[in-house]
């Protein structure tokens, strides 16, 4: 097994012009200190010298193996068709062009709206939207954008990834 | 595209914007058992440079998948292997340096907490462990992110009396050395019987033997949703109905932080571990598990009933929790913490829930006495006994129990101590006049009880 970690120690212990270390080993600031106050170059196996974004963390033996099996949750497959889809809800004091408003702006962002339904109830409208995400653009700038719409005497509207509807309502 | 109702939609979007779900710790575990070094300095700095290693792009990878999902993840943790464990090499006697390197690599990758300044001592010490215990005052004193933990006792092995004897002097000791902030030390120090190796929550957090390089464990909370629930429901269901909501709001809740969990691991390139399934209250207005005590129906948390409603609560969300998801571990259910949970702050300032009904209901609720405040002047003995008793609770009943207690320096019964944030408000409880000296100055251990010969 390759070396784990090379400690400040280790490269006094080294002395000498280089010390090669292997992809995964943790270099300590310590040891980067000790090496460059003592000229000493701290290289990989592959030759460049070693930086910290260059070792990737090593997450075990197993750690990949447990990404690919973890399946025991049977999640419910999207539509095949669709891409990225997101929830969309507002709810809020009625006016004349409130829907207008978001859907315009869900088009702008990119939005192909799937599904749609309002309900107004005494003065107050609550909408959900389903939407789908055309390719390129995010769900983070759909997200940010439509939540900063409305206002405290207006409508509040909140964005979630379909993903969450998904695993909390579907077996 | 899978339709979902209006109702459904509207119930998630309840669930977050108005009772508070969140998902409440994604827990990086850290294995640290090839940092063990000759020389402490060594190991210190080995330490802290995996932590730094494994943990630099948690808080990233958590902030993004809250952002991606567009749910909350609140905290963000890292357990390690029992520091115990990994000190043995270097022989040292003051393991306060490697609590400052946990407490320096928390800091440099932005986390709230790191829990794993821990020892395993049911049957007996190793030279590791008493330094660790030794050192546990001091280490919290000289850090702001570490929490500590020991295993004092298990179904399996009995009770390590010394080690209950050794830790109420630590925890004495510990609020003697923070006495200015109310001896806020002791909130970050748990003892626990059959400790849960895969706790994503502090104070208890930490890796233990049996466990992967790297995993993450995520914990998600929701009181406010299942008291929301149990309130719609109203005060004419039948208990069965009672359970089978709670049931019901625990399996979405699960499955909220299943799906966390799995894509923190994904961006990580590491194991999904377990969701830990834990009601665990807030100071927040309506994040209360007393709350919901008080509408499944007793007059006030502490009142006759309570544990019955307490059972039937912690079993149905571990029920929700378990059909929910095949990973469902770490300690599930429902916590109790006093000065964390608003209904139960109130009911110890109204003289109706006491330190004696505290300990029943820990029978029955998923971890132990916790977050409860006692006098400064409280005795060794007194704390000994309170620690044995809890830990002969968990020990017969084949349960994780655990206690998290604060003597605040210069109060006594009845006055109030302010720790301010998620730790909330205390009243300091009266824990009695008669004690236990007898008992206190006998040494050994209590032998395992029956149920623990299960070969």
């Amino acid at each position: 097994m390759a070396r784990r970690f090379l400690t400040a120690e280790d490269v006094r212990r080294a002395g000498g012009p280089e010390v090669v270390v292997d992809e995964h080993t943790v270099v300590t600031p310590h040891a980067l200190e000790a090496a460059q106050a003592a000229g000493i170059a701290i290289r990989t196996s592959s030759g460049g010298p070693w930086t910290a974004s260059s070792s990737a963390p090593d997450r075990g033996p197993d750690a990949a193996g447990g990404a690919q099996r973890t399946a025991p949750l049977p999640e419910p497959p999207a539509d095949p068709g669709v891409g990225t889809a997101a929830v969309v809800t507002a709810v809020g004091r009625n006016r004349p062009g409130v829907l207008s408003e978001i859907t315009g702006a869900v088009a702008e962002l990119g939005g192909n709206i799937h599904d749609v339904s309002q309900k107004v109830v005494e003065g107050y409208f609550q909408m959900v939207l389903v939407v789908e995400l055309v390719e390129g653009r995010s769900f983070h700038d759909l997200k940010s954008a439509l939540e900063c719409m409305g206002g405290p005497d207006d409508y509040a509207v909140t964005v979630m990834h379909e993903r969450v509807f998904r695993f909390m309502h579907r077996v | 595209m899978a339709p979902f109702t209006d109702r459904e939609i509207l119930e998630t979007v309840r669930m977050i914007e108005l009772e508070t779900l969140d998902i409440r710790t994604t827990t990086l575990g850290i294995n640290l058992l090839d940092c063990a070094d000759p020389d402490l300095e060594s190991t210190c700095e080995k330490v802290y440079a995996k932590i730094v290693h494994h943990a630099g792009g948690l808080v990233e990878v958590a902030d993004s998948i809250s952002t991606d999902l567009g749910i909350p993840i609140v905290n963000k943790r890292i357990a390690v292997t029992p520091i115990a464990w990994i000190a043995g090499p270097s022989g040292a006697e003051d393991l306060v340096p490697l609590a400052r390197a946990l407490d320096a690599a928390a800091k440099a990758v932005g986390v709230d907490f790191i829990g794993g300044f821990t020892a395993y001592v049911e049957k007996g010490f190793t030279r590791a462990d008493k330094a660790l215990f030794d050192s546990i005052p001091a280490a919290l004193a000289a850090t702001d992110h570490v929490c500590s933990s020991v295993a004092l006792g298990s179904t399996r092995a009995g009770i390590n009396m010394d080690a209950v004897s050794d830790f109420a002097q630590v925890v004495l000791d510990t609020a003697a050395l923070t006495a200015d902030e109310g001896g806020l030390g002791c909130a970050k120090l748990v003892c626990f019987c059959n400790a849960v190796q895969d706790n994503p929550f502090v104070a208890g957090a930490h890796i233990g033997a049996g466990e992967p390089e790297t995993v993450v464990n995520v914990g998600v909370s929701g009181p406010g949703v299942v008291r929301s629930a149990i309130e719609r429901l109203g005060p004419d269901a039948d208990l069965l109905s009672v359970a089978e909501v709670v049931k019901r709001t625990a399996f979405k809740v699960t499955r909220m932080g299943e799906l966390v969990g799995r894509e923190a691991a994904q961006r990580l390139g590491t194991r999904f571990g377990i969701v830990d399934v834990s009601l665990a209250p807030t100071p927040a207005v309506g994040d209360s598990v007393s709350d919901i005590l008080e509408l499944i129906g007793v007059d006030r948390t502490g009142s006759p009933g309570t544990t019955a409603a307490l059972a039937l609560l912690t079993d149905a969300v571990k029920k929700g929790g378990a059909m929910a998801s095949s990973s469902v571990g770490g300690l599930s259910g429902a916590f109790i913490p006093v000065s964390e949970d608003a209904g139960m702050i109130r009911a110890v300032q109204d003289g109706i829930l006491s330190l004696a009904k505290l300990e029943a209901m820990t029978s029955v609720c998923s971890v132990g006495l916790d977050m409860v405040a006692v006098p400064g002047d409280t005795s060794a003995a007194t704390l000994y006994g309170i620690i044995a008793d809890e830990m002969a609770i968990g020990m017969v009943n084949q349960k994780t129990t655990a206690v998290r207690i604060i003597p605040v320096p210069g109060k006594g019964p009845g006055e109030t101590v302010e720790w301010g944030g998620l730790l909330g408000t205390a009243i300091v409880q009266d824990p009695g006049r008669a004690s236990c000296a007898v008992l206190h100055s006998r040494r050994g251990r209590v032998p395992a009880p029956l149920q623990g010969y299960k070969n």
